[in-house]
């Protein structure tokens, strides 16, 4: 019995680290590892159900990702008090709609959580994300107490060398990293990579730690993400990361999917610069990400689908 | 024993305000609803800080058709030294009739009454019944029910149960649950040894309705006719105000519990009724005398007190004042205000979600003393939109935004100061802006400084309402390089002025990359 589930743990470990292996080098020389699925999906121009459903589609669908009796963690962004018109948070059916397809791919079990900035019950509840995932049966937890987090090594980190991590990520079998796009005052811009900081407890040692470096080496956290989704249906514009009103934001009706962490935010970077510039080398945490191998800027390395509805 | 229909109403009436008034002051979750979180509204100290003028004619007007009943089914601690009084063995609890100590009692309420006058709560907050119920409360079966919860909160984990959620306790100090412990023991060995003591020496409230429970129109009353001087509704008697002698009650004392009526089973000599006369020169003879030394006392107050109020700002000027004023919640308009309003009950300190405001020690002076102020620690500042503290404040030290929300949002309870020196932008060279992120009104900025590309927080002013998100995610330790300096007289902020809006054509949109 044990032997035969060690054969298989390594068999597991050992399928796992070839796909890493092919990702890492997919995205270091730009070849395809797996020739059906694109790295990057980009659709636009319908509502995020729609949206979601069409890019998971094209990225080969969620049972891709998510296999049965396995346990899903979704992160959105919950960070502030704010209802979605503001965009400060991800869009509540955008997370309802993923909830729904994890287990429709048999997802034993289904968690959303994120450390909130401001309360974190009125960020669960004025975000609309707690009733929404609620509605799909998701479970969805606080993050609210340094209990839930436990302390957990990042060894590829250069400034970060451990972060306490939420227990519903650790415990997970996939996750997906689902943040919504904004501008944002210190990290300059909050995407995918900066949406890490809602995993972590003790944030408080990035801002005195060099904020830039430390999102990239939560990154290295080595459970990734099957999918970043990036949700820019609407986005913060200006004055984030909470805005002043919803007329900070503009609606882009547009989602941007792919495992590639950098890639992603890059794309998203120059969709947002449609509407307000911002210099990618100001948003110092996707180079240094880069850096860390976390991914590539150079989408046209990718193969990337591009998608109007 | 039996118990007559009188006394089983005040017991169930008394068990229902207990649990509720409990309930109210417990609910760290902030669960209750609307009704139960307003319960303590209707307390006399309350009604009268928060100039609730029904209120007050309401429990006037009981109090002189019934006698004391606030006493024995609306005061939380009255109820509290009942319960306490029923751990005595039924053998032990024998009283006997004392004299009032009248000096003492009015002597007190005098003081509690002229200190308030000129704007000082501390005697009625040492004093106050509900607010010392309070601080019971808060301080002490608050922590047993928030860990009752982590436990449960942990059994419902083993099942992967989400119910329940972890908190961990923020805002009981040393000094608050000292304060509740001591009440506690002071109330409880007096309630043990000699029932209602308190209540009818020490309490305000209860000296307050004992001058006009002497006119109650109902009340419990001796026939002498009957009465055969059996001494047993005396011995029942826990207010210690039945001379079974003299066969008088002294009505000032009476708090209505129909004990004495249970034990007169035999000849029904003692009773509840509307009084036809007024009776007994004894009780009348003592209101006079009450009466006097109440006047007296208050006079001699209101000519020394201007003397002590001196004394006491002397004595809180002694300290550095941008340092040490503390923050006061957003709706006490000034610290003057509050102080003169806060009896430091501790129930926004229940329901704050931000565990923010904390009772004070004595770094604020004896005036400030156990009252909230509001501290800002790791991810915890005041919510931009929030005002649960003042909503459920029954005082009125907190009032009630007329505005709403909005109103809450421009309220400006101090304003952040900002130290480049200590700031890590400054001194090491390195990008931050935690502060500005966090400021929901945008009166932190980060401004270009130097060539490195790096920016500084400036802080507007006239935006920034001193709600503590930027002190509270500051990075620098120990001490931070934005700080929220109190206002003592609280201020209106600009509401922060919107962008114009920006539609994007979605037909000219593309991807971009």
């Amino acid at each position: 019995m044990e032997r035969r589930e060690f054969l298989k743990t390594t068999a597991v470990l050992g399928a796992a680290m070839l796909t890493f292996d092919k990702l890492t080098a997919a995205s270091q020389a730009g070849k395809l590892a797996v020739e059906s699925t694109p790295d990057m999906v980009a659709v636009m121009g319908g509502e995020p159900v729609a949206l979601l459903q069409r890019a998971l589609k094209e990225m080969g669908g969620i049972n891709k990702y998510v296999k049965k009796g396995q346990s899903v963690v979704i992160k959105p962004n919950i960070g502030w008090d704010k209802t979605p018109n503001f965009a400060a948070n991800t869009n509540p059916e955008l997370v309802a709609e993923l909830v729904k397809q994890c287990f429709n791919a048999g997802a034993k079990k289904v968690t959303v959580f994120d450390h909130t900035c401001d309360n974190w019950q009125k960020c669960y509840e004025h975000s609309g994300i707690e009733k929404a995932a609620k509605a799909v049966n998701a479970t969805v937890v606080p993050g609210n107490d340094e209990s839930y987090y436990k302390t957990t090594s990042l060894p590829k980190g250069v400034k970060l060398k451990s972060a306490k991590i939420h227990q519903a990520l650790l415990d997970a079998d996939v996750w997906f990293n689902v943040p919504v796009l904004k501008n944002h005052g210190g990290a300059k811009m909050s995407i995918a990579m900066k949406n890490y900081m809602g995993i972590v407890w003790d944030r408080g040692q990035f801002h005195s730690n060099d904020l830039q470096q430390c999102i990239a080496d939560i990154c290295t956290y080595s459970k990734k993400p099957a999918l970043n989704i990036v949700d820019a249906y609407r986005c913060m514009r200006k004055n984030g990361p909470q805005g002043k009103s919803p007329n900070d934001t503009s609606v882009l009706k547009t989602i941007i999917v792919s495992p590639n962490i950098v890639a992603a935010d890059t794309a998203a970077i120059a969709l947002f610069n449609q509407v307000e510039k911002m210099d990618i080398n100001e948003v110092g945490h996707i180079a240094n990400g880069e850096k860390l191998k976390l991914g590539t800027q150079k989408i046209d390395t990718l193969k990337v689908k591009r998608i109007k509805l | 024993m039996k118990h007559n229909w009188l006394n089983i109403t005040r017991l169930a009436l008394a068990l229902f305000v207990f649990a509720v008034i409990t309930w109210a002051f417990v609910d760290f979750a902030n669960k209750a609803p609307h009704w139960v979180q307003k319960f303590p509204h209707a307390q006399i100290v309350p009604a009268i800080l928060a100039g609730t003028i029904g209120l007050i004619v309401i429990f006037a007007v009981l109090t002189i058709a019934f006698g004391r009943i606030y006493c024995s089914i609306l005061c939380p601690l009255g109820i509290l030294q009942d319960i306490l009084g029923r751990f005595l063995p039924k053998k032990r609890r024998k009283h006997h009739y004392s004299k009032p100590y009248n000096w003492l009692r009015y002597t007190l309420l005098a003081i509690c009454a002229i200190f308030l006058i000129f704007g000082i709560a501390t005697p009625l907050l040492a004093l106050d019944p509900y607010s010392n119920f309070g601080r019971i409360a808060v301080n002490m079966f608050r922590p047993l029910v928030m860990e009752g919860n982590n436990g449960l909160n942990w059994l419902a984990l083993q099942f992967n149960n989400y119910n329940f959620y972890h908190v961990t306790i923020y805002t009981v100090t040393t000094l608050s649950f000292l304060s509740a412990l001591i009440a506690l023991l002071i109330v409880g060995i007096m309630a043990l040894l000699r029932g209602r003591l308190f209540c009818n020496t020490i309490c305000p409230v209860g000296s307050l309705l004992g001058l006009l429970s002497k006119f109650s129109l109902c009340r419990v009353v001796i026939d002498t006719d009957k009465c055969t001087k059996c001494g047993l509704c005396e011995k029942a008697c826990k207010a210690e105000c039945i001379d079974s002698k003299a066969q008088t009650v002294d009505y000032s004392r009476c708090v209505d519990c129909f004990d004495c009526l249970d034990k007169c089973k035999k000849v029904h000599a003692i009773n509840y009724v509307i009084a036809k006369r007024r009776s007994h020169a004894m009780t009348t003879g003592e209101t006079d005398k009450s009466k006097r030394s109440f006047l007296l006392t208050s006079a001699a107050m209101a000519t020394t007190l201007p003397f002590i109020q001196g004394c006491v700002k002397a004595v809180s000027k002694d300290v550095d004042p941008t340092k040490l004023t503390p923050i006061t919640p957003p709706g006490s308009k000034s610290l003057a205000h509050f102080n003169a309003n806060c009896t430091a009950c501790h129930l926004c300190v229940t329901h704050c979600p931000q565990q923010i405001l904390k009772p004070a020690g004595f770094e604020f002076g004896i005036e400030y003393a156990f009252k909230p102020h509001l501290t800002f620690y790791e991810m915890a500042f005041c919510n931009y939109n929030c005002t649960v503290c003042s909503d459920v404040c029954p005082n009125h030290a907190i009032e009630p935004f007329k505005g709403g929300l909005k109103e809450k949002q421009t309220t400006q309870i101090g304003i952040a100061q900002f130290n480049k020196n200590n700031c890590i932008v400054f001194s090491e060279n390195t990008s931050c802006g935690a502060c500005s992120e966090h400021c929901p009104v945008q009166a932190v900025r980060m401004e270009p400084y130097g060539d490195s590309g790096l920016t500084l927080p400036h802080v507007y002013n006239d935006l920034c309402i001193g709600c503590g998100g930027c002190e509270s995610i500051c990075p620098v330790r120990p001490v931070k390089a934005i700080n929220i300096l109190a206002n003592a007289v609280h201020q209106t902020a600009h509401a922060p002025k919107e962008e114009e809006v920006k539609d994007v054509d979605a037909e000219s949109l593309d991807f971009g990359f």
